[in-house]
């Protein structure tokens, strides 16, 4: 068993250092495609941070004064305002303000300075959501009355901005995960190709390991995991480029103007390296799989 | 040891190697299967391998019908067939020693069998001295020893050789006969295909005739005609 291992490895090694330019074309362009598949996670991820408060179809936000909590007279009468329309308001969610911290975080990620002045004193919030578009409409224009409710801060409906924001998220995720795709198919293509080539140099020692009673894995094995190597090279190294580019952004938007309204459109929690994890998976299993598809092409002997 | 039963192939529907082709080798049997090009001798010995399979009748090796062996049994049907070559195969970026112990290392054998095997066959066909070499600083016989020793380190049942003297000047030709006829009587069983008539002539072993994929002459002790 070991002498297959050290087998194995070594004519990885031996076939990797043999076809230099092509394993290295096929690293980037695994890597450069891989990088663009993360990027469109990450950008998918800063729209969803820009549009958290908003997801679900919430159309009015109700802020409360800080220091109330769930149960107190004032959030109760709150509620029951905003419950009694029944024909617009589909459901009500109440977030106090351990919730609301928590959305501030990531609301502000990019505007440290901003979280820093809000956070003693977070209102927790009345999250309204409409039975359909046009009662949110009706809702929006009751905003103002809802306003005048003791213990009622501030009313906020969505701005033309926001709404922008959510059909951008859905033209970018579409492009970029078309020419994610695109892009991996041509490293698939072209790992494929790069140990095709290694194949057909050596085919030969395979016909005489076939001849000698070698069994296909055995022969497939060195390839398949010089496949898998480029593709999780090609993972690691888009990776890091990812990372480098997200660090660059979050920094710039954190010099932006604070009335900028990027400030959520950052990603600051593990999700990075978690995306940077699948993508290194991902890139090995792609290039096995090409291997192995390019592999059984030399085994019929 | 093998077994041909009315054995046919074609290779398109206007080339037919083989027709309806019957014999048995014994073991320790050594046959010559002559004839001239494209009679059909190849074809024979990559039926008997599992390099082909007929189109029609069946092929026994050892006692098994390798036409209905699943493809997944075949690597362990090849580890008990040594395979000769008229251009060795062998592999110009390994030396001597490590182009015979490759016949050991892609069948897992481990490593201290493999510093055992590979100098004991390496001597069997004298080339002791030259396990260093790489096959370009070898003479054409010494080159084709080589293939011997990769074919025979794994100490098979049966050797198929195929114009193993093709290449080789006369002496070294005979050279590498006596050593065929050294391994077969150590109860190797040898199938060998060639249209050295010399060769055949000298040894005076089985010879199988071959013509446009027939067989037309099976000769106990036969020399070539």
């Amino acid at each position: 068993m070991i002498s297959r291992i050290r087998y194995v490895f070594r004519e990885m090694w031996a076939s990797l250092s043999r076809n230099k330019t092509l394993t290295f074309a096929s690293v980037i362009t695994a890597a450069v495609s891989l990088f663009m598949a993360g990027m469109g996670f990450l950008v998918q991820r800063g729209f969803d941070n820009q549009l958290s408060e908003w997801s679900g179809g919430v159309e009015m936000i109700v802020y409360v004064e800080h220091g109330h909590v769930d149960g107190d007279p004032e959030v109760e009468l709150i509620r029951q305002e905003l419950e009694s329309l029944d024909t617009v308001v589909e459901s009500v969610v109440y977030c106090d303000e351990e919730c609301a911290t928590k959305e501030a975080n990531v609301l502000f990620a990019g505007d440290p300075d901003t979280l820093e002045q809000l956070m003693p004193k977070i209102p927790s919030n009345f999250k309204v959501k409409p039975i359909d578009k046009d009662s949110g409409e009706v809702l929006r224009s009751l905003g103002d009355s809802f306003s005048q409710l003791p213990n009622v801060i501030d009313v906020q409906t969505p701005d033309e901005a926001v709404e922008t924001l959510g059909q951008l998220r859905g033209i970018i995720g579409v492009w970029v995960f078309g020419l994610s795709i695109l892009l991996l198919l041509v490293s698939v293509v072209l790992i494929w190709n790069t140990i095709r080539t290694a194949m057909f140099a050596r085919r030969r020692e395979i016909e005489v390991m076939k001849l000698v009673g070698a069994t296909n894995w055995f022969i497939r094995l060195p390839f398949m995991l010089e496949g898998l190597l480029q593709g999780l090279v090609g993972g690691f190294t888009g990776g890091l480029l990812m990372l480098v580019t997200n660090n660059s952004w979050t920094d710039a938007v954190r010099g932006f103007d604070p009335d900028s309204g990027l400030a959520a459109m950052v990603v600051t929690d593990g999700y990075p390296i978690t995306v940077w994890v699948g993508m290194m998976l991902f890139g090995g299993l792609v290039g096995a799989v090409g291997s192995l598809l390019a592999a059984s092409r030399f085994l019929d002997v | 040891m093998i077994r041909l039963e009315n054995v046919t192939k074609i290779y398109s529907t206007d080339v037919t190697a083989l027709r309806d082709a019957s014999f048995d080798v014994a073991k320790a049997e050594f046959v010559f299967l002559v004839g001239p090009s494209g009679s059909g001798k190849s074809t024979l010995l990559r039926l008997m391998n599992r390099q082909e399979r007929p189109e029609k009748g069946a092929v026994w090796v050892a006692g098994r019908n390798i036409n209905e062996m699943p493809d997944s049994k075949v690597p362990h049907l090849r580890r008990n067939i040594g395979n000769i070559f008229q251009d060795y195969k062998l592999l110009a970026n390994k030396t001597v020693f490590e182009n015979v112990a490759f016949a050991l290392e892609v069948i897992g054998r481990p490593r201290h069998v493999i510093r055992q095997q590979v100098p004991a066959v390496l001597d069997l066909v004298g080339l002791g001295g030259k396990q260093d070499r790489l096959p370009h600083q070898l003479s054409g016989g010494e080159q084709q020893r080589v293939s011997i020793a990769r074919a025979f380190v794994n100490r098979p049942l049966i050797l198929l050789a195929d114009e193993p003297t093709g290449n080789l000047d006369p002496a070294t030709g005979e050279g590498i006969m006596r050593l065929l006829d050294r391994i077969n009587k150590t109860g190797t069983t040898v199938v060998m295909a060639t249209h050295d008539q010399r060769i055949v002539n000298m040894m005076r072993k089985r010879v199988i005739q071959l013509d446009r994929g027939v067989i037309v002459r099976d000769q106990a002790r036969g020399v070539y005609e």
